[in-house]
């Protein structure tokens, strides 16, 4: 399993550097180069010059690439065009931001759903488990973004004003003031919530009619026993891993929730990254994302190996 | 340098609210159609007599805009953001009022010798940076050298080519000698912009150090900055705040949910689509000013069909220009009579209104060959709220005069990317400016943004000759005699002037119209108090 695992890992760091290739070559695609950008309508001729010499915009596309990836290996992340602060220390805080964002929504979000898909299996057929299927569906269907913007019309600014509508806060401190995460956490946790939900449902149902379950109500065990020791445990592992997937969601889902909360983390880093052709930040935080979704997913297919007894077996 | 407007703003392209203006080109601090009446409260400052410097707490600015290429550097202001900081932190010699006249700031008089080639700074007396050193002749002369820096030139050192930055001469300590290589008449438009704020000697933009109503304290590119206030500001008792943060809002959904929400207590840019809601706010109020920034179409005058004449006057004559801005504007904004420069004293006010008139056009359009039609590309893009929008409407106003119009869509990055200034049929924004100044940027031969590549000699011969005109009397005339020549066959459409459009709460005093086309009463924090 060892041997499996360091070949997933091998196959992860040859997906980072292919995702960093295309990204940088994208990013040559886009029409004007940083300096343009960034000067838009004052790009006088001799502004321009000035400024692309500073940024060595002027060497050739490979050098421009070969220099960031020889910084890669010292891990050096470059200085970021558009305000000449290292990208590691620009990055940082906001880097912070959308973790405690993150992490905030799975806490919230992984019992909830399950609880919900459990509940949901336990009633099956009824009418709280239809009105379940329904909501997860909707909510499956509708892009995050347009959840966000209907939390904010119910919830703050039309006639319930319960919290902000907006992140004004610092990237330093985000947890300094809750009450402006209330609504940018609820969409993500409605966002990544309907497949957990159903998963657990469909698992549970599973479990539920399986043969040891039905052994463990006929030798008399109380229900709750046989939920909760028999059923419950065994219903959550194909869970998990809808779980990891989801998480993995989440750091690039981040991006449309943070760019319509105005909330200072990566996604926005990233939004504002494009705009100005800030060519080191947006290799820093692609590269960042697609990190996150490889080691998510990798973990995910651990997780399932073990639980996997014929894999574990065969594998060793 | 015209002020860059966020990208990222979009207006809706129609509305069917009629608008309640009629255009009176001159009326200048109208309040708007929107009904926004905005009482200056100035007046009532005086009371607290000593100083009124620090007394009010921090007033929250949520600004359009800003991203992580925002600067502290004033002299290097693109994004609106950048220009709000620069308004906070910075004092210019001069700077223009909220009627467009100039007034003296940091200096006490600025004057020209008989032909304009040389400019006497004085300073005020006594007046101190943020850092405690005085406000003295030598920083002018290292603020005039650091803008004009041949290895990283400033925004502004495009206006100041005739600058002899060698040999400016201190007379004394608050005395400046400002020499130029040819007449320079229009030096105080110049020096009123706020990219030309003063510096002390060994200015570090890191930890930048003005002379404006504001001192620096905290700043994240791309996110928020923190000001404090400047006790020896040299607006006595100003600013009335003791604290200033600007947040940025590239998103106006965001901005205008951070008003009404209260998390900040004034913004910028209300979308024309959010005015109701501000106003149905019993807490908020919206700010609305005319001002002197056009939105034009640019016919390049090198290029068929606009080379000739006729084709550019019956363009002109095919925009109705009411209809387009209750269309473009939502009715926020006042006709243009197709000349820039409206709030210069010089401003020619003979010239009869232009007026749609689709047979005239067609006339023309056929004396000059096209009389079985004619098809133009025009190219568009969000480069500033309502442009979009006016190059539909042109194209369903063209098609009565067989004009058809294919519109050209752009990124505001490609707009301004290689090909700017050398579209054939185009548009632009530009910020108030005098006749004189705007001339100089976009309509000499050899200015920065010459987009119509207008080049008319009897026009060059009249603006050379009014730029050496130290006389005002004198000049005015020759300005009126420019202007309609332009007139009668520049290559710009100026079909309207936009309207600034502010939400703020009712407990921030001082908030009035400025028909500079900046913000917020030209982003006048200092003037802003917060009240109960």
């Amino acid at each position: 399993m060892t041997r499996l695992i360091l070949q997933r890992l091998f196959y992860g760091l040859l997906t980072l550097f292919v995702v960093s290739l295309v990204v940088f070559l994208a990013t040559q695609a886009l029409p004007g180069d940083a300096a343009r950008a960034m000067l838009g309508r004052d790009a006088t001729p001799e502004r321009l010059t000035a400024l692309r010499e500073q940024l060595n915009l002027n060497d050739p596309v490979a050098v421009q690439y070969g220099k960031w990836i020889a910084g890669l290996f010292v891990l050096n992340l470059g200085e970021s065009f558009a305000n000449a602060m290292p990208v590691a220390e620009y990055l940082g805080p906001r880097v912070s931001s959308s973790v405690a964002l993150m992490a905030l929504a799975a806490i919230v979000a992984t019992p909830i759903a399950v609880a919900i898909g459990a509940y949901s299996a336990l009633r099956r057929d009824r009418a709280a488990d239809h009105a379940t299927s329904m909501v997860t569906l909707i909510t499956a269907a509708v892009p995050e973004f347009a959840v966000g913007i209907l939390l904010v019309l119910v919830f703050a600014t039309g006639s319930l004003q319960l919290f902000p509508a907006v992140f004004a806060g610092s990237s330093e401190a985000v947890l300094e003031s809750p009450e402006q995460l209330v609504l940018p956490v609820a969409t993500l946790v409605i966002a990544v919530s309907p497949p957990i939900i159903r998963m657990m449902r469909a698992s549970m149902i599973e479990v539920l009619e399986s043969e040891y379950v039905q052994q463990a109500r006929l030798k008399g065990l109380p229900e709750r026993t046989v939920i909760w020791r028999h059923a419950a445990p065994n219903a959550i592992g194909p869970v998990a891993q809808v779980i990891a997937v989801q998480l993995g969601w989440l750091a690039g889902g981040v991006v449309a929730i943070e760019f319509l909360f105005r909330f200072p983390g990566v996604g926005m880093a990233l939004m504002d990254a494009i705009d100005n052709r800030d060519i080191p930040v947006i290799q820093a935080v692609t590269l960042l994302i697609a990190a996150i979704y490889i080691v998510v997913n990798l973990l995910a297919d651990i997780v399932g190996l073990a639980a996997n007894p014929k894999v574990r077996v065969s594998s060793r | 340098m015209p002020s860059m407007h966020n990208h990222q703003e979009h207006q809706p392209a129609r509305s069917d609210k009629g608008s309640a203006f009629t255009p009176s080109r001159r009326s200048v601090l109208k309040a708007g159609a929107a009904g926004a009446v905005v009482v200056p409260a100035l007046s009532a400052c005086g009371g607290d007599g000593s100083s009124g410097s620090g007394s009010g707490g921090r007033l929250k600015v949520g600004i359009a805009g800003g991203s992580a290429k925002d600067t502290l550097d004033g002299h290097k202001a693109v994004d609106n953001t950048d220009i709000a900081r620069a308004h906070a932190l910075y004092a210019g010699l001069c700077y223009f009022d909220t009627d467009y006249t100039i007034k003296m700031a940091l200096a006490e008089s600025i004057e020209p010798n008989d032909e304009a080639t040389v400019w006497t700074v004085k300073l005020k007396e006594g007046l101190k940076f943020h850092d405690g050193s005085d406000v003295t002749a030598d920083a002018v002369i290292f603020t005039l050298q650091r803008i004009t820096d041949p290895d990283d030139p400033t925004s502004l050192a495009g206006q100041l080519t005739t600058l002899d930055r060698d040999n400016l001469k201190k007379v004394d300590d608050l005395t400046v000698e400002v020499p130029f290589t040819d007449p320079f008449v229009t030096f105080l438009d110049v020096m009123a912009e706020y990219l030309a704020g003063i510096v002390p000697e060994g200015f570090d933009p890191e930890n930048p150090v003005g002379a404006g109503p504001f001192k620096f304290k905290e700043f994240t590119p791309g996110e928020r900055s923190v000001f404090e206030a400047h006790t020896d500001y040299w607006q006595e008792g100003m600013p009335y705040v003791d604290e200033l943060e600007i947040i940025n809002f590239p998103d106006e959904t965001a901005r205008v949910n951070a008003l009404v929400g209260g998390q900040v207590d004034v913004i910028s840019q209300l979308p024309h689509s959010q005015i109701e809601v501000v106003e149905a706010d019993d807490n908020l109020e919206v700010l609305e000013s005319e001002t002197g920034m056009w939105l034009p179409f640019t016919m390049r005058v090198d290029k068929a069909p606009f080379d000739d004449e006729r084709v550019r006057q019956a363009f002109r004559l095919i925009v109705d220009r009411e209809e387009m801005v209750d269309q473009a504007l939502s009715g926020h904004g006042t006709v243009g009579n197709d000349l820039y420069g409206r709030f210069d004293p010089a401003y020619n006010e003979d010239l009869p209104q232009r007026e749609q008139d689709i047979e005239k056009a067609k006339e023309l359009l056929a004396e000059a060959g096209h009389e079985d039609g004619l098809e133009v590309e025009l190219v568009t893009g969000p480069i500033s709220p309502g442009a979009e929008a006016a190059a539909q409407v042109f194209k369903e106003q063209a098609a009565k005069a067989g004009v058809t119009v294919k519109l050209k869509q752009t990124n505001s990055t490609e707009y301004y990317g290689d090909n700017y200034l050398q579209w054939t049929f185009a548009q632009d924004f530009w910020s108030s400016r005098n006749y004189l100044s705007q001339a100089a940027q976009g309509s000499l031969p050899g200015a920065a943004f010459n987009e119509t590549h207008w080049d008319d000699e009897e026009w060059v011969e009249i603006i050379e000759e009014a730029r050496a005109t130290v006389d005002e009397e004198k000049r005015a005339e020759l300005i009126k005699q420019a202007m309609k020549i332009e007139y009668e066959r520049g290559g710009y459409i100026v079909w309207g002037f936009v309207n600034t459009v502010d939400g703020f709460n009712k407990k921030v005093k001082g908030l009035e119209p400025s028909v500079t086309g900046h913000p917020l009463t030209t982003y006048g924090f200092h003037l802003m108090r917060i009240e109960g």
